[in-house]
């Protein structure tokens, strides 16, 4: 591959996988790590790829392969029948939940949602991955993708519910001394 | 299809419509326009989405990630490059016939770099953390490299050294010049690089081929060309050297 192409490569992918890194890991220099690393096995292996259109699934793909790879040295695996069943009957959110608060708030909310529903649901979030997409990627059943969705979108609710309960406990209440006195 | 059936699939909606097209979606869609309540529902949680991913698109990588990105692909690039030329039948033969003419010349690096190899050794086993905190942006980027699986060392490093000596990277003097000496981690494991230029060191044969000795548990791998003479050490033993190779 030339130059000019690996940089078009990077340039068009750089920026959604950093983000996806940055949901598996929840550390920006782990996810710059992780995102590096996923160019150079490119670099290394990519070249091999026949359809170039192929290239963000694989893309995804690796970056999440590295990251399953150095987290299972250290880390444990999540029993996911342990997590309860799907919500029969969602509640609709309230989109003033998440318009009123900051970005980086909203990705820590994400990144409190268990990682077996984390993964489809940030990769549902940036949107450039239909489920069948997902799915492929993670090696998993459409409705396995669909169960993952809705669980994670649920403990996305109650994280960013807990998240702006926060916020309001660390407002200060307004303390004029002299209007205290006019009272 | 009931409602909750309805809403377990429209989950996987993405808020921008790029799955309209696709049939999985169409009856529960169809379902929203005709019941009040699921197409209510279904509004709130598209809005929800879209709100999620617009505030997802809000992050932004570190500054400096996409040349770090670039930078790594080149060297990489070049390594493979390196490799197709040796493996080019004409080069190889000639090389061979180099490798008989330098015998003589080859036979004298043994010796010499065995003193380079022993400074090395020395250097390293007296502190176990020098070289691990922030010695600048060129170290940590050199450090990065050296510590990814898809780097092999045994051949020239992606090493500016002016840039990394005049940025902070640790330094050591052997026979009054500089050496600049790099720690980075591999599978858990430290490794100590040092690396001078070849044209401070005209003593020692150049075009050296890939050399390693065991030492007191350690290990050190040893090789040169006209620009590098590169020694690692590894208290970790052969095995884990062999590994970066």
């Amino acid at each position: 591959m030339s130059s000019e192409m690996f940089t078009q490569l990077v340039d068009a992918h750089y920026t959604p996988l950093y983000r996806f890194a940055l949901s598996l890991t929840k550390s920006p220099s782990d996810a710059g790590d992780l995102t590096q690393q996923t160019f150079f096995i490119w670099a290394k292996q990519g070249h091999a790829l026949r359809e170039e259109g192929k290239a963000k699934s694989w893309l995804f793909t690796t970056l999440y392969r590295e990251f399953l790879r150095i987290r299972r040295r250290s880390d444990r695996v999540t029993a996911l029948e342990d997590l309860g069943p799907v919500e029969a009957d969602p509640p609709a959110p309230e989109v003033d939940l998440v318009t009123g608060m900051d970005a980086s708030l909203v990705v820590e909310a994400l990144q409190e949602v268990d990682e077996t529903y984390r993964v489809p649901l940030t990769l549902f979030y940036m949107q450039d991955m239909a489920y069948k997409e997902i799915a492929e990627m993670l090696e998993v059943p459409i409705g396995t993708v669909m169960s993952r969705l809705s669980r994670g979108k649920a403990q996305l609710r109650s994280a960013l519910a807990r998240k702006e309960a926060g916020a309001r406990d660390k407002v200060v209440p307004f303390q004029n001394p002299s209007a205290r006195k006019q009272s | 299809m009931n409602n909750e059936e309805a809403k377990f699939i429209l989950q996987g909606y993405r808020p921008n419509g790029a799955d309209a097209a696709d049939a999985t979606f169409c009856a529960a869609i169809e379902q929203t326009k005709t019941d009040p309540l699921l197409g209510e529902w279904f509004a709130k949680q598209q809005a929800f989405d879209a709100a999620v991913s617009a505030k997802l698109a809000q992050v932004t990588p570190p500054a400096g990630l996409r040349a770090a990105i670039l930078a790594g692909g080149r060297v990489t690039e070049g390594g493979k490059a390196r490799v197709r030329w040796w493996n080019q039948p004409m080069w190889m033969a000639a090389a061979a016939g180099v490798a008989v003419l330098l015998t003589a010349g080859v036979a004298l690096w043994p010796r010499q770099a065995v003193a380079f190899d022993e400074f090395a050794f020395e250097d390293a086993k007296l502190s176990m953390i020098h070289g691990h905190g922030d010695h600048g942006a060129s170290t940590n980027a050199l450090q990065w490299t050296l510590s990814q699986p898809v780097t092999k060392l045994g051949q020239n490093l992606p090493v500016d050294f002016a840039n990394l000596r005049n940025t902070g990277c640790r330094k050591i003097k052997y026979q009054g010049h500089d050496v600049l000496e790099i720690c980075f981690n591999r599978n858990g494991e430290w490794f100590h690089c040092y690396i001078a230029r070849s044209t401070d060191f005209p003593s020692l044969a150049r075009n050296a081929g890939l050399a390693i000795v065991d030492k007191g548990g350690a290990a050190i791998a040893s090789w040169a060309n006209n620009e590098q003479i590169v020694v690692v050490v590894s208290q970790a033993g052969r095995k884990s050297l062999e590994a970066l190779l």
